[in-house]
């Protein structure tokens, strides 16, 4: 296994206006939050590459979209050949929360996956670090939710505190790549790493 | 991973008892067996030479290459010579070439340094010994720590890749006669210091840190040199990166008879032999022995792919570093560029390179856009940079009047009209034609008072007192239409369906304008608490213009009732009322500039679709090449431009950049739809990179979207009007061969190519209504692809180009507006059904 394939996953991220998808994207690639990220216009994606347990490192293009649903009409060429689609929605946002399930059978429709049954989808809860008071789903509300879509990984957030984010993005990228293992194999991402990794790298492992 | 930081021993200077000064004797072995039992010399050495194991720059591993000599079959005098004839006496044997991490070297990390520093040109004054690194012939012994140390008589041959204008790192690849090769070690020359004082060198004595071949001298040429004082090292004909060591007379027949020996003895102007010999373009196969053969289909494939970029790079570079007019910075960034950055992005280093080089052009451009531009500039700039792309029609007399760039001042604004009346004295065309030419003073506050009039709340023919009524009528509607939403805010809307779509407009509009220009001086910071304990913004408080502009957009969405607000309307708004700072006649402006921007947001999206196909055709008219290349990066839906032609450019361009082109825009001096030549001429900008290295949908948005914040406007204004200008004329000359009936023979072709049965009337060919309306009914239903094909095949015949409805509409001045009742089908705010 001198030389692996290079595996590319994409993930969509999808969700209301304003529930914090710009805010999650930078925090977990960028590690760092800020209140004057701009209204996304159009698409945009960055990458990120992570170690997954069996040692293999992945590229995660996560695809950032504008949250104003007429928006979305132009924006689906870049659903297609997604690995798995994040959804996302504000805590504090009743709204936010009840247009999940129309995101998700958007995406089905305009990502057409093989087997939408299995497609992989992990739902978000953000803004968890707003005072109590202000929540308006509850985690049991969201989690009955998840399940009765087939039982959706969830995961409540803050992109403001940086909580939860990681362990969040870890599953969506474990989820990527058993969908994309599980599809087929026509990868359009043929270049192959030339450099050995055969041997575990000295000491440090940070 | 950081990479791990060198121990350090104690301060004092012998400290470590490696560090030996038996040079007098050079009877290192005897003491070596009676100190420690075990030791080499350490004859040469070059830090920051690393292992990049993975793609990824954390991973790097930070070391040394060296030379080291241990005791031989022949017993032999120190091997670090002190002339050249002795050289040769060390048997190759007993000379390891290796590679060692810094983590490793515990106490004899010192000595490294000392021996890295030394001065390698001349004879050392002291010997040095350290640990011997574990000799390994193949790389898969070197188990975890990359580290190996060759006998230099196993090595057939080394791969040598000197740095591309110090933008990638040059490498270096051992193979060994049993065809084995060692990992890359990779010359970090800009940490080394050794290098660095060698270049300093260098250029003290011949002033010039080039090597004779031109190539920046790198580490690689040192240890090179530091072979040639032991063995032959011959380097190839047929692969000029390869370096063979001692080869048999086979070996140098099957690398080709040009193969250049260079044993020239040390001295310091040897130092870019590597580059030195300049063999013939090499023939990529040809000649190539099995090792070079495996090398480039596994390891290096993927370097190989990027020295392609690298060729590219390099070849801009030099032309911007040869160009007498690049300005001294621009030059220094080209010789010490941010090579880390590249690293830590090694997966999209082909965009990152293409980026740099592009960015250097910017760069320069802007230094030289502090005098006046002119067509001249641009031309030359065309040749260099763009390549194929030329400005044919250039009008230079015309364009290169610089007295009609500069911007209008309030003074000449004053000066257009009567002193007593108030009326223009000029006619519109020629304001606007200076409008669009120079823009108006930034400072002076004569916006204030020309957008009123661009943005069509006053009229070109009124008088003075005409403009303050009309001011006040509209204040005072101001007042009314935010009153209304006011009341109904306390009282309640008439249906819970109105009500709903009210509060969710409220909260994005909030959200919006919190998210809006928040780095400009009069968005920054909270200073008041938010009058609604209710909003997610409570706790974070808020400042008066960011209310004014609320209030403004909560305005503008009941005013526009059909429509509402959409995302991307409060980046309209923010200009014009910073311009303004005031509250009415910031909204009556932005009322005027939406409605040639209200079919931007229709919930259909037809108005971008629109746009978006009009670039297209013009794109397939103008560059068919670049079409292509865009249509084989499944690009061409034109989806990476939605951003900019959705609130013009709003957020690539700088703050101070925006306002004057919307103030040109808004003139619809040329065209009313002038933006889409913006986008044009940033494509065309663009199009060698685009065309050499994105092959795909996500890398050509990914690079158009990074752009953001890095275009230069006035170049950009000046290649829009060149092309519009292109434009109108491969129109007219169309449209004149329409006139005419055709050629026979060129008339059979057409009507072969587009396989119509009959062949028909010369009139259709050149018909306005695109291709499908043209052709027989087995085209009609794909008219884009029609259009495209057409177009296609027709590089370079205008023959068989096609003005399309779309383009022709780009000749019209006329702003093209939202009937009201389509607002009302497709609007998607509550006014509709
Ligand atoms: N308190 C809190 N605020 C957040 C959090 N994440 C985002 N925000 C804020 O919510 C607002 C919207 O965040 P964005 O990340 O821009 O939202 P988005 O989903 O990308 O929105 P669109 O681009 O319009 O689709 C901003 O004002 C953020 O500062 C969070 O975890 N906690
Ligand atoms: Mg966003």
């Amino acid at each position: 296994m001198s030389s692996k394939k290079k595996v590319l996953l994409k993930v969509i991220i999808l969700g209301d206006s304003g529930v914090g998808k710009t805010s999650l994207m930078n925090q977990y690639v960028n590690k760092k939050f800020s209140a004057s990220y701009k209204a996304t216009i159009g698409a945009d994606f960055l990458t990120k590459e992570v170690v997954m347990d069996d040692d293999r490192v992945v590229t995660l293009q996560l695809w950032d979209t504008a949250g104003q649903e007429r928006f979305q009409s132009l924006g689906v060429a870049f659903y297609r050949g997604a690995d798995c689609c994040v959804l996302v929605y504000d805590v504090n946002n009743s709204k936010s929360f009840e247009t999940l399930e129309s995101w998700r059978d958007e995406f089905l429709v305009q990502a057409s996956p093989m087997d939408p049954e299995s497609f992989p989808f992990v739902v978000i809860g953000n803004k968890v670090d707003v005072e109590e008071s202000r929540r308006m789903i509850s985690s049991k509300r969201a989690m009955t939710f998840c399940q009765s879509k087939g039982g959706l990984s969830y995961f409540e957030t803050s992109a403001k505190e940086a909580l939860n984010v990681e362990e969040a993005f870890s599953a969506i990228a474990k989820q990527a790549l058993a969908q994309e293992e599980a599809g087929d194999f026509n990868s359009d991402f043929p270049e192959t790493i030339p450099i050995d990794l055969k041997n575990d790298r000295d000491g440090c492992a940070c | 991973m950081t990479s791990p930081t060198p121990p350090h021993s104690p301060p004092s200077p012998t400290a470590s008892f490696y560090d030996m000064s038996d040079d007098e004797e050079g009877e290192y072995n005897t003491i070596r067996h009676t100190s420690s039992g075990r030791g080499v010399k350490l004859l040469y050495t070059k830090s920051k030479v690393y292992v990049h194991p993975t793609p990824s720059a954390k991973d790097n591993i930070p070391g040394f290459i060296a030379l080291v000599q241990q005791k031989g079959p022949v017993e032999s005098n120190d091997a670090r010579p002190t002339s050249s004839s002795s050289a040769r006496s060390v048997h190759a044997s007993s000379l390891l070439l290796a590679w060692v991490p810094e983590s490793s070297l515990g106490d004899s990390y010192d000595t490294y340094v000392k021996v890295d520093l030394s001065d390698s040109s001349s004879p050392p004054r002291q010997s040095y010994l350290v640990p011997p690194p574990p000799t390994t012939t193949t790389h898969a012994n070197s188990v975890g720590t990359y580290a190996f140390a060759v006998p230099v008589s196993e090595i057939y041959s080394l791969l040598v890749r000197p740095p591309s204008i110090g933008w990638w790192f040059g490498s270096l690849v051992a193979n060994t006669k049993a065809g084995e090769s060692f990992p890359a070690l990779f010359f970090h020359d800009s940490e080394c210091q050794s290098t660095i004082l060698q270049r300093k060198k260098l250029a003290r004595e011949s002033f010039d840190p080039f090597g004779d071949g031109g190539g920046m001298f790198w580490g690689g040429d040192e240890v090179l040199r530091w072979l040639k004082r032991y063995v032959n090292v011959e380097r190839s004909g047929a692969e000029p990166s390869i370096y063979l060591i001692d080869p048999s007379e086979e070996d140098k027949v099957s690398f080709g008879r040009k193969a250049t020996t260079s044993k020239s003895p040390r001295n310091s102007t040897d130092g870019g032999a590597s580059s030195s010999a300049s063999p013939p373009a090499a023939k990529r196969d040809g000649g190539m022995d099995p090792i070079t053969k495996t090398l480039k289909e596994a390891k290096w494939n993927f370097l190989e792919k990027l020295s392609q970029v690298t060729t590219f790079t390099r070849r801009t570079a030099q032309a911007v570093a040869e160009n007498p007019k690049v300005p001294p910075q621009v030059r220094r960034l080209i010789q010490n560029p941010e090579v880390q950055v590249l690293q830590e992005e090694f997966d999209s280093a082909k965009i990152y390179l293409a980026r740099w080089a592009m960015g250097i052009q910017e760069q320069s451009e802007r230094e030289r856009n502090q005098r006046i531009w002119t067509a001249n500039d641009v031309l030359e700039m065309e040749e260099s940079s763009v390549g194929e792309f030329e400005i044919l029609d250039m009008e230079a007399g015309k364009l290169s009047m610089s007295d009609l760039r500069k911007p209008v001042t309030l003074k000449e604004w004053k000066d257009f009209f009567d002193a007593q009346t108030g009326r223009l004295q000029i006619t519109p065309d020629e304001v606007k034609e200076r409008i669009f030419h120079g823009g108006l003073h930034p400072d002076d506050g004569v916006r204030k008072e020309a957008w009123m009039f661009l943005l069509g709340v006053y009229e070109w023919d009124s008088s003075t007192e005409e403009r303050h009524a009309n001011m006040n009528s509209r204040r005072d509607e101001y007042i009314r239409l935010k009153g209304a939403w006011w009341e109904r805010m306390i009282e309640g809307h008439s249906t819970a369906e109105e009500e709903e779509w009210w509060k969710e407009q409220k909260n994005r509009i909030e959200k919006d304008v919190h998210r809006t220009d928040r780095t400009i001086p009069i968005f920054m910071g909270e200073d008041i608490p938010h009058p609604d304990p209710d909003s997610p913004f409570a706790d974070v408080g808020t400042n008066v213009h960011l209310e004014q502009m609320k209030d403004m957009l909560l305005t503008y969405n009941e005013y526009n009732k059909d429509l509402g607000y959409v995302q991307g309307m409060s980046d309209l708004l923010s200009p014009i009322y910073a311009v303004m700072q005031d509250d009415a006649a910031a909204f009556w402006g932005f009322v005027g500039f939406m409605e040639r921007m209200e079919r931007n947001f229709l919930r259909d999206q037809s108005g971008m679709r629109k746009q978006l196909l009009t670039l297209d055709h013009l794109v397939q008219l103008m560059d068919p090449k670049l079409y292509l290349h865009l249509q084989s990066a499944d690009s061409t839906n034109f989806f990476f431009f939605f951003r900019m032609l959705l609130v013009w450019y709003k957020r690539e361009f700088e703050w101070v950049d925006v306002l004057r082109l919307w103030e040109g825009l808004w003139t619809d001096y040329l065209s009313s739809n002038y933006h889409i030549f913006i986008a044009l001429a940033i494509l065309e900008r663009h199009r060698d990179v685009i065309m050499e290295h994105l092959k795909h949908f996500d890398e050509v948005l990914k690079y158009i979207n990074e752009l953001s914040g890095t275009i230069e406007l006035q170049s950009t204004l000046v290649r829009a009007e060149s092309l519009y200008r292109r434009f109108q004329r491969t129109v007219e000359t169309i449209d004149k061969k329409d006139n005419f009936p055709l050629p026979p023979a060129a008339h059979r072709r057409i009507s072969s190519t587009r396989s119509a049965s009959a062949s028909p009337p010369p009139k259709t060919t050149w018909a306005a209504s695109g291709a499908a309306s043209t052709s027989t009914g087995t085209d009609r239903g794909k008219q884009r692809q029609s259009v495209g094909d057409v177009v296609a095949k027709g590089i370079g015949a205008d023959k068989e180009k096609v003005i399309s409805p779309e383009l022709r509409q780009l000749l019209s001045r006329e702003v093209e507006k939202v009937s009201k009742a389509e607002l009302k089908e497709h609007g998607g705010g509550v006014g509709g059904a």
